[in-house]
């Protein structure tokens, strides 16, 4: 059976409208179907699926779905799908999603270890204090607290005028 | 330096020589790093990829990283040449198989390589004998220095050095220290080896990296997290981990021996001969017989045989390698064929 308003494609909606005691048998294909009555809800794209599927599972994607860096232009979901970061500063535009997939790649989401000499005096004194504290929290729980006292000593030193934080 | 020049040598990182060298093979450190003011490859156009190759080539070029440096294009290389840098483990698999500007600068002992425009604008690797962590670290380091100077990478106080994919980012470390693990395969002790790595956040992989499967008894023992802890933390847990490793494989040596010395010494004296006889090998069968051959050397089986004859025979009977030492393409067959010669005549044979 053809589609009664196009007359072109297989008509696959049937309708049947009541008014009064009238009963009418309408057949529509699926475009059709769309313009004349909205009964008939689109059938959701493989994409919208997907997404559905992801809100289920990670709730952090349906927050950040909307985001796009405005300097490389790549999206969340476009990040989430490829697995590839578009440019440095994605790293701050998708911060809230990537902290939770960072802890769990790495067990940690802060550096510690080599900063660039150019990085400037304060990055590298930060991240100095950061794995000073670190090595004061493990000779500490070694008991070692010649050590501990030690390095208490450096992190006094060092951060006398570093703004600590993030 | 040009690539033909390579096939039928070797870097000196399969002299067999270093700490525990009976059963490690190498030590590999890589470094990824990426410029600012560009955006990482996968959203970079043509030209700017452009713009990053030749601003990474002169720098790497004029400082001066390494004696007697080479520089390939991947770009223009082709499809035989691509396939000997990467059985040399001078780029990586993806790098062959990239697309646009990109190519690799290494140093005559090819220790050193830079990999530029593979995952990220640059990966730097130094590639050792033995088991030798420390000094291939600091070579490491020292050529970073030597690049931070003229280039600026992309860094945050919270992430570290930033990077394409986020399980590289932070220290964009990875370290890989190759196995021979012979005895541990055949007492199907390596399941053990493989849980206990993994709990402390190592991974195990084959003989190229990623995704590779395991042949001729070669494991990559190498780190997943890059980040919270400091490259020298890093190292140290993965030289804790090598030693206990090592000594496992020589008990399960000690055990073959005692335990089943006919069939063990059947079964190295079979490989040593299939490898001075036969007339066709395959790439897969090779492996195989070189693992064999190779642990009869180290338990003092075979004496006529250098450690690094056989190491060199792992990579210099490659596809890639055989092809390049023809002069041509060849098939399956015809390797097959020119494989088993070049190993008679290697090792003096029938």
């Amino acid at each position: 059976m053809k589609c009664e308003s196009c007359n072109k494609k297989l008509a696959t909606v049937h309708l049947t409208e009541i008014m009064g005691n009238d009963k009418k048998e309408k057949h529509f294909c699926e475009d059709c179907a769309q313009n004349v009555t909205n009964h008939f809800p689109k059938a959701p794209s493989p994409s919208d699926i997907l997404t559905s599927l992801i809100n289920q599972v990670s709730p952090e994607i349906r927050e950040m779905s909307k985001t796009t860096c405005p300097v490389c232009g790549l999206s969340y979901l476009e990040f989430r799908s490829q697995g590839r970061l578009g440019c440095p500063m994605d790293y701050n535009v998708f911060k809230k999603g990537l902290l939770p997939l960072i802890e769990r790649m790495h067990g940690s989401s802060q550096h510690v270890g080599k900063v660039p000499a150019n990085a400037g005096a304060e990055t590298i004194k930060k991240n100095e204090l950061i794995q000073l504290r670190k090595e004061l929290n493990e000779s500490v729980e070694k008991e070692d607290y010649e050590k501990a006292a030690e390095l208490r000593d450096k992190i006094y030193e060092l951060s006398g005028n570093v703004e600590d934080g993030d | 330096m040009e690539i033909k020049d390579l096939s039928d040598k070797t870097g000196e990182w399969l002299r067999g020589t270093g700490k525990e060298s009976d059963i490690v093979i190498s030590s590999r450190i890589r470094l990824a790093r990426n410029i600012t003011g560009f955006p990482f490859l996968s959203r970079a156009n043509l030209k700017q990829k452009k713009e990053i190759e030749s601003l990474l080539r002169k720098t790497i070029i004029e400082s001066n990283i390494t004696e007697d440096i080479s520089y390939v294009n991947l770009n223009t290389a082709t499809p035989v040449d691509k396939l000997l840098l990467v059985e040399r483990h001078l780029i990586s698999k993806e790098h062959a198989e990239g697309e646009g500007e990109r190519g690799v600068a290494f140093g005559k002992s090819e220790t050193i390589s830079l990999m530029i425009n593979e995952e990220d604008h640059l990966r730097i690797q130094v590639i050792r004998s033995g088991f030798e962590l420390k000094t291939t670290w600091e070579t490491t380091d020292e050529i970073d220095n030597i690049l931070e100077k003229s280039l600026n990478f992309a860094f945050s106080a919270r992430f570290g050095y930033l990077t394409a994919c986020p399980t590289n980012v932070g220290t964009g470390m990875r370290v890989s220290v190759m196995l021979h693990l012979p005895a541990l395969g055949m007492t199907k002790h390596i399941e053990k080896v493989f849980n206990a790595v993994g709990k402390l956040g190592l991974v195990v992989r084959g003989l190229y990296g990623e995704g590779t499967k395991v042949s001729g008894d070669l494991y990559q023992i190498s780190n997943q997290f890059a980040l919270g802890k400091s490259e020298k933390e890093i190292i140290s847990i993965i030289e804790s981990v090598i030693p206990r490793i090592t000594s496992y494989e020589r008990m399960a040596r000690k055990a073959l021996v005692l335990e089943s010395k006919d069939q063990l010494e059947d079964r190295i004296w079979r490989s040593y001969g299939m490898l001075k006889a036969a007339r066709m090998i395959t790439s897969e069968e090779i492996l195989q017989l070189l693992s064999q051959v190779r642990m009869g050397v180290n338990i003092g089986l075979i004496d006529e045989i250098e450690i690094q004859t056989l190491n060199e025979l792992f990579v210099l009977t490659l596809p890639g390698h055989l092809q390049k030492l023809q002069g041509c393409e060849l098939d399956a067959t015809q390797r097959n064929i020119i494989r088993a010669s070049y190993v008679r005549k290697r090792l003096d044979g029938l």
